[in-house]
C-alpha cells in the first residue's frame, strides 16, 4: 500500500517552514533598517557633539592652550569612541582630543558628513568665521560593530521567536489533529457487523457529524446484512423439511418402482441431493455470521465423509488444518458437484503447505475451462464480481475462502480444472 | 421394529413411513401431539419426533415422556441445526439428533444404532449360540448358513433379538409386529410365525414360558 502524506506532518512542516521564512524575512528587514537607523543615530551623536564643541571652541579659543599635550587633558583613561580636531587653513591641527590623529583627518576642507577612508565617519563644520575647521569623528570599525551587534541580537531574537513559535504551532497542530487520528483509527477498527461495535466519542465539534455519519452508515449496513442473512437463513431453513420429504419420497419410490423407472428416479434423487448441498451451503454460510467456528481436522478424512458417491475422489496427500469444518465441507461439496456436472469422473485432492498458507488443491478429469473464460472467472473471483460470471458453487467457495481470509484460485490442468483454496496456515502459526 | 413417527409435514411423514415400512418396520405415523394419545399403547422400539409440531413442541413432549420414566429411544428430526439446539435436545432426553434434510437410509441406520445401544450391542451383529443375526443386512444364519425368512418372520426375530434376555409377551409381540392389531387372529398368526422360525432356525432357538412369552435362547 502506498504511504499517503500525513495531514499532521504536512501541516507541521508547513508551519515550521513558514515560521522560519517569516523569521528570516523579519531578520533581513531588521538588518537593513536597523543598520540604517543605527548609522543615523550615530550620525546624530556626531552632529550633536560637533555642536557642543563648536559652542565651546567659539567661546575664546585664544584663552585655551593650543599646543601639544596640554591641548586637552585626559580626565581619566578610557576607550575613546569619539574624537575631534580643529584644523587650521594650512591643514595644521591646532586642537584635538587625546586619541585623535596628529594630522588632519581631511586634507581638504569638507563640510557635513563624510567618510574618511574606512576608519572614520566624520562631521565637518567651519569654526571661527570659517578660518578653522572642526572635525568630529567616530571610529568606523566601532560603528560597524555596534550596528552589527544590535542587528544580530535582534535577528537572533526574531529567529528564536520564530522557532519557538513553529514548535508551539507544531505541538498545537498535533494536539488538534489528535482526535481526527483517533477517530480514523477507530473507524479502521469499526466492524458494524459486530454486536458491540463502537466508535470513539468525538471531542471536536467538526468530527461529530463525521462520526455520526460513519456510525449510521455502519448501522444501516449491519441491518441490511442482518436482514439478508436472516432472509437467506430463513429461506434455507424453510427448504429443509420439503427437501427431506422429497428425498424420503424418492427413496421409497426407488424401492417400489419398476426397474425401467429406476434410473430416472435416481437422477431425480441426485438432483434433490444437489439442491440439498446448495441449501446446506447457503445456510451454513449465512449462519456463520462473523465468527468462524475453527477446529482442527484432516482434509482427507473430511473428503471421505462427503456424501458424493458419483465422483471417484482420490486423496493423494492430506494434512490436518484449522478451519471451519462445516463451511469447508460445503465449499468442497459444491466444487465436487461442479466437477460432476461438467463431466468429470475422478477428482484428486492434494493438501500442502507453502509460505504461511495451507493449500487444498482439487483437480478433476473433466474438460476444464477455456483459457480466456478461466481468466475472466479468476478476475471475477479476485474482484468479487460474481454476477453473471459464475455459478453459485464457485461463488460460495470463494466466499468461504474469503471468510477464512484466504483465496480461491482456478487454473488449468493438462486434463481438467484445478481449484485451489489457499488459507492462512493457522496450524503452523500456532492458532487454535 | 415398531416405530412411532411424529411428523407434521405430510410429504416427509408419508415418505418416511413408506420407506421405513419397506425396511420392514411397523410405523405409526401421527402429525400432531394430540393424536399420540389415540395410538394404541406401546411398546415402541423407537420414537421419531419432529421438534416443531402444530400443537406444541416435540421436545417438550419428549421431556414429559422422560419424566414419567419412559426410556424408549427417541430420535429427534428437526431443521434446527444450531449447536445449542443439539445440546438442548440431547440433554432433554433425546437419544439421537438428525438435522433435516437427511437421507432416510441414514435415519434407518440410526434407528438400528439406538436400538443396539438399548440391548448393549456395539455392532449390528448379534449371536445367540449357533444363531447369528445381522440387523443391518437383515440376515439370520444358523451355523453360518443363511436362513430364508419372510418379512414377518424377520420382524419377529428382530423384535426378540432387540429384547435379548427378556421374555416378550404375545400381546407385546402382536403390537410390535402389527402396530396395535390385537385379538385371537393376531395371536394365532404369531404362533404360526414362531413355529416357522423354529423350523428354519432350530427348535431350541426360541424359548417359550407359559404366561411370560417368548425369548431367544442364549
Amino acid at each position: 500500500m502506498v504511504a499517503l502524506p500525513s495531514i499532521q506532518r504536512r501541516l507541521s512542516y508547513f508551519l515550521v517552514g513558514v515560521s522560519l521564512a517569516w523569521g528570516l524575512l523579519i531578520s533581513a528587514t531588521i538588518y537593513v533598517v536597523g543598520r540604517t537607523q543605527v548609522d543615523k543615530m550615530l550620525d546624530y551623536t556626531l552632529l550633536e557633539a560637533a555642536e557642543i564643541l563648536y559652542g565651546l571652541l567659539n567661546f575664546d579659543v585664544k584663552q585655551l592652550p593650543l599646543q601639544g599635550e596640554l591641548a586637552m587633558a585626559t580626565p581619566y583613561a578610557h576607550e575613546e569612541r569619539l574624537m575631534w580636531q580643529v584644523v587650521e587653513p594650512d591643514g595644521k591641527v591646532s586642537l584635538q582630543s587625546h586619541r585623535a590623529p596628529p594630522e588632519a583627518i581631511s586634507a581638504q576642507r569638507r563640510l557635513g558628513f563624510f567618510d574618511a577612508g574606512t576608519d572614520w565617519r566624520v562631521f565637518g563644520m567651519p569654526l571661527r568665521d570659517d578660518r578653522l575647521m572642526l572635525y568630529v569623528a567616530h571610529f568606523g570599525t566601532d560603528r560597524r560593530e555596534d550596528s552589527l551587534q544590535s542587528v544580530e541580537a535582534t535577528v537572533v531574537a526574531v529567529l528564536l521567536s520564530a522557532l519557538a513559535c513553529a514548535l508551539w504551532l507544531r505541538t498545537r497542530v498535533r494536539k488538534e489533529l489528535g482526535p481526527l487520528g483517533e477517530l480514523s483509527r477507530s473507524v479502521a477498527q469499526f466492524d458494524p457487523l459486530q454486536r458491540d461495535a463502537r466508535l470513539v466519542a468525538s471531542s471536536r465539534q467538526e468530527l461529530v457529524s463525521l462520526r455520526e455519519a460513519v456510525f449510521d452508515f455502519g448501522a444501516r449496513l449491519a441491518k441490511r446484512v442482518a436482514n439478508e442473512r436472516a432472509f437467506t437463513a430463513h429461506a434455507a431453513h424453510a427448504l429443509r423439511t420439503p427437501l427431506a420429504g422429497m428425498d424420503a419420497q424418492l427413496a421409497s419410490a426407488l424401492r417400489e418402482c419398476a426397474p425401467e423407472q429406476r434410473p430416472r428416479l435416481q437422477r431425480t434423487r441426485e438432483a434433490a441431493g444437489r439442491l440439498h448441498s446448495v441449501v446446506t451451503a447457503l445456510l451454513t454460510l449465512f449462519r456463520s455470521g462473523v465468527d468462524l467456528s475453527l477446529t482442527e481436522f484432516d482434509v482427507g478424512l473430511l473428503v471421505e465423509r462427503l456424501p458424493l458417491e458419483a465422483l471417484d475422489i482420490r486423496v493423494e496427500s492430506s494434512s490436518p488444518i484449522v478451519a471451519d469444518l462445516n463451511l469447508l465441507a460445503a465449499a468442497l461439496l459444491n466444487l465436487f458437484d461442479n466437477s460432476l456436472r461438467h463431466g468429470a469422473h475422478k477428482a484428486f485432492i492434494n493438501v500442502f503447505r507453502d509460505g504461511g498458507f495451507v493449500h487444498i488443491r482439487l483437480q478433476d478429469d473433466g474438460p476444464g475451462i477455456p483459457a480466456e473464460q478461466l481468466s475472466r472467472i479468476q478476475s471475477a473471483l479476485d474482484h468479487q464480481e460474481y454476477e453473471g460470471q459464475m455459478g453459485l458453487g464457485l461463488m460460495l467457495s470463494d466466499l468461504i475462502a474469503r471468510a477464512h481470509r484466504g483465496r480461491l484460485n482456478l487454473s488449468s490442468a493438462p486434463s481438467g480444472l484445478i481449484c485451489e483454496f489457499s488459507l492462512p496456515d493457522n496450524l503452523s502459526a500456532g492458532g487454535d | 421394529m415398531r416405530l412411532m413417527l411424529l411428523e407434521d409435514d405430510t410429504i416427509l411423514g408419508e415418505g418416511l413411513r413408506d420407506f421405513l415400512q419397506l425396511e420392514g418396520h411397523v410405523v405409526d405415523w401421527v402429525t400432531r401431539l394430540i393424536d399420540v394419545a389415540r395410538l394404541a399403547k406401546g411398546p415402541y422400539d423407537a420414537l421419531l419426533v419432529d421438534w416443531q409440531l402444530p400443537d406444541g413442541s416435540g421436545l417438550a413432549w419428549v421431556k414429559s415422556l422422560r419424566d414419567t420414566g419412559d426410556t424408549t429411544p427417541v430420535l429427534m428430526m428437526t431443521a434446527r441445526d444450531l449447536l445449542q439446539d443439539r445440546i438442548t435436545g440431547l440433554d432433554t432426553g433425546v437419544d439421537d439428533y438428525l438435522v433435516k434434510p437427511f437421507r432416510p437410509e441414514e435415519l434407518a441406520a440410526r434407528i438400528r444404532a439406538v436400538r443396539r445401544r438399548v440391548v448393549g450391542s456395539a455392532s449390528s451383529r448379534m449371536v445367540f449360540g449357533t444363531l447369528e443375526i445381522d440387523l443391518a443386512t437383515k440376515v439370520a444364519s444358523v451355523s453360518r448358513v443363511p436362513a430364508d425368512l419372510t418379512a414377518r418372520e424377520w420382524g419377529l426375530l428382530e423384535a426378540l433379538a432387540l429384547r435379548a434376555g427378556q421374555f416378550v409377551s404375545k400381546n407385546e409381540l402382536d403390537r410390535l409386529l402389527k402396530g396395535g392389531e390385537e385379538g385371537e387372529a393376531a395371536s394365532n398368526a404369531l404362533e404360526v410365525h414362531v413355529h416357522n422360525l423354529r423350523r428354519k432356525l432350530g427348535r431350541q432357538a426360541i424359548e417359550t414360558v407359559r404366561g411370560r412369552g417368548y425369548r431367544l435362547a442364549a
